[in-house]
């Protein structure tokens, strides 16, 4: 889909197939431009070349892992800036206290919250930007 | 050794000739020397009894000397055979206790060798059995993300227009995939405790911004039902307690959840947290989170902190529970050193209390 100016872009770090798609779906309907990568290696050099306004993030990933990827961005000056939602099915307060630590803006466990809740999330924190 | 020795002395007692025959001899034949000598020198008879008497006297009466010396001999000889006798017999049962005692020393190194093993085998077992559950349940949520959120999508029409037949029995799909997620991350809260994965990690944590920023993640949850969610701060300034935040976090997460779960519709849930070191010897927080709802049914009380266990009451209100909750927060205040506990009226709402010792520190 063709982006226009006033869209805001998200960036989808997916590896399943069918999330990735309802995901998508889900956020075109807001109105967002959207990118997908569907590994580490993709994700980095994405957000490097597009920078994002948005990275949803899942954590297990192939190859790099989300929080490689994410330790990357925040590593990285013209993409630190950048916020991130780590969205994925990990979530025992060991993987939550390691991405906080590794400054993410918010982790949802997927199973736990509807796409809606993920829509308001992304709002809240693309205003707030 | 001991009973060759035992043989030596007692063979040796044998040999020795009786002193009294010897000196009897010895007498008989000094007096016949003394007779012929007498003879041979030709002395008259009275002389001859003269120094004959007094000669045969001494030999008599060194004779019965010299046998009351050797009958004490004998007596000692008796005295020291029986003595190694015993030693000997002793030295055996000694001998004895040593082999069993070495045996029974080889049994328990075996023993223990063998289950050190098994000990290990165990560990391996446990850790793979955490693994497998860690692992399915994660790789379950996935596919259980996308029925969900296919059903969510279905619901609110993002997929196009449902009859109200469809409409329901999608929500009926949501609602069970809803509580297969709530069973498997009770299941990993379960396994995570279990393993003991980490070992408690007690820090001084401050309860009252602890308590503040799960009740905020709560708002969302009791915003749905109109439920009032308050919380009655102390009027004083608390000491921080010694707690795992994280194992602490769950505890609060579980009552919280449950209360406003089993409150109806525009109730009330409030938590409010107090001191007792006036009152008690140990120094303790003690954190309360009451409810106005269904509450617990008098029959059920002793039975709601074992797992799998939900009150009756509770099973037509609700469907999305497993019963693990109230077991797992009661395994983290037990390993906190504090205490849980509740009060309840049927319909009018229940308290849980649960209090954490003050970090040493601060006492």
């Amino acid at each position: 889909m063709e982006k226009d100016s006033s869209q805001k872009t998200i960036l989808i770090v997916e590896d399943d197939e069918f999330l990735r798609s309802l995901t998508a779906k889900r956020l075109e309907k807001e109105n967002y431009h959207i990118e997908v990568a569907v590994d580490g290696e993709n994700a980095i050099s994405t957000v490097e070349g597009i920078k994002p306004d948005l990275i949803l993030l899942d954590l297990l990933l192939p190859g790099k892992d989300g929080f490689e990827v994410l330790k990357k961005i925040r590593s990285t000056e013209v993409t630190k800036g950048i916020p991130v939602i780590i969205f994925s099915n990990l979530g025992q307060k060991e993987d939550i206290e390691k991405a906080k630590a590794l400054g993410v803006d918010d982790f949802l466990i997927k199973a736990n919250f509807t796409l809606d809740d993920v829509v308001g999330k992304i709002k809240k924190l693309i205003a707030d930007k | 050794m001991e009973a060759s020795r035992h043989i030596h002395i007692a063979e040796l007692s044998r040999r020795t000739v009786n002193p009294l025959i010897f000196w009897g001899i010895i007498t008989v034949v000094l007096t016949v020397v003394l007779i012929l000598i007498i003879n041979a020198a030709g002395i008259q008879s009275g002389i001859y009894l003269l120094f004959l008497v007094p000669v045969i006297a001494y030999l008599v009466i060194m004779g019965f000397f010299v046998g009351y010396v050797s009958k004490l001999n004998r007596e000692r000889n008796r005295l020291l055979a029986e003595q190694v006798r015993e030693e000997g017999a002793r030295a055996g049962e000694f001998k004895k206790l040593n082999q069993e005692l070495e045996t029974y020393a080889k049994q328990l190194f075996d023993k223990d060798f063998e289950l050190t093993l098994a000990n290990k085998r165990l560990q391996n077992l446990e850790q793979a059995k955490s693994k497998f559950v860690s692992v399915t349940t994660h790789q379950l949520r996935t596919p259980l993300s996308a029925v969900k959120w296919t059903f969510h999508m279905l619901l609110q029409g993002s997929l196009g227009p449902t009859t109200p037949d469809q409409h329901n029995f999608i929500e009926k799909g949501y609602e069970s995939t809803q509580r297969m997620i709530a069973i498997i991350n009770d299941l990993l809260n379960v396994d995570y405790m279990e393993a003991d994965r980490s070992d408690y990690n007690f820090l001084p944590v401050d309860l009252l911004p602890l308590i503040e920023s799960i009740l905020f993640e709560f708002t969302n949850q009791a915003e749905s039902k109109k439920i009032t969610l308050k919380f009655d701060k102390p009027s004083s300034v608390l000491p921080p307690v010694a707690a795992d935040p994280i194992k602490l976090s769950m505890v609060l997460e579980n009552l919280l959840d449950n209360a406003i779960k089993y409150t109806p519709q525009g109730g009330q849930v409030t938590v409010s947290m107090s001191d007792d070191r006036m009152n008690s010897a140990r120094s303790n927080l003690e954190v309360v989170i009451s409810d106005s709802g269904i509450g617990i049914p008098p029959a059920e009380r002793d039975k709601i902190f074992p797992r799998f266990f939900r009150g009756s009451n509770a099973i037509k209100v609700q469907t999305d529970g497993t019963g693990l909750g109230l077991f797992i927060s009661q395994d983290i205040i037990e390993k906190h050193g504090g205490a849980i506990w509740f009060e309840s009226a049927v319909g009018k709402g229940t308290q849980f209390h649960f209090s954490i010792p003050v970090h040493r520190l601060s006492k």
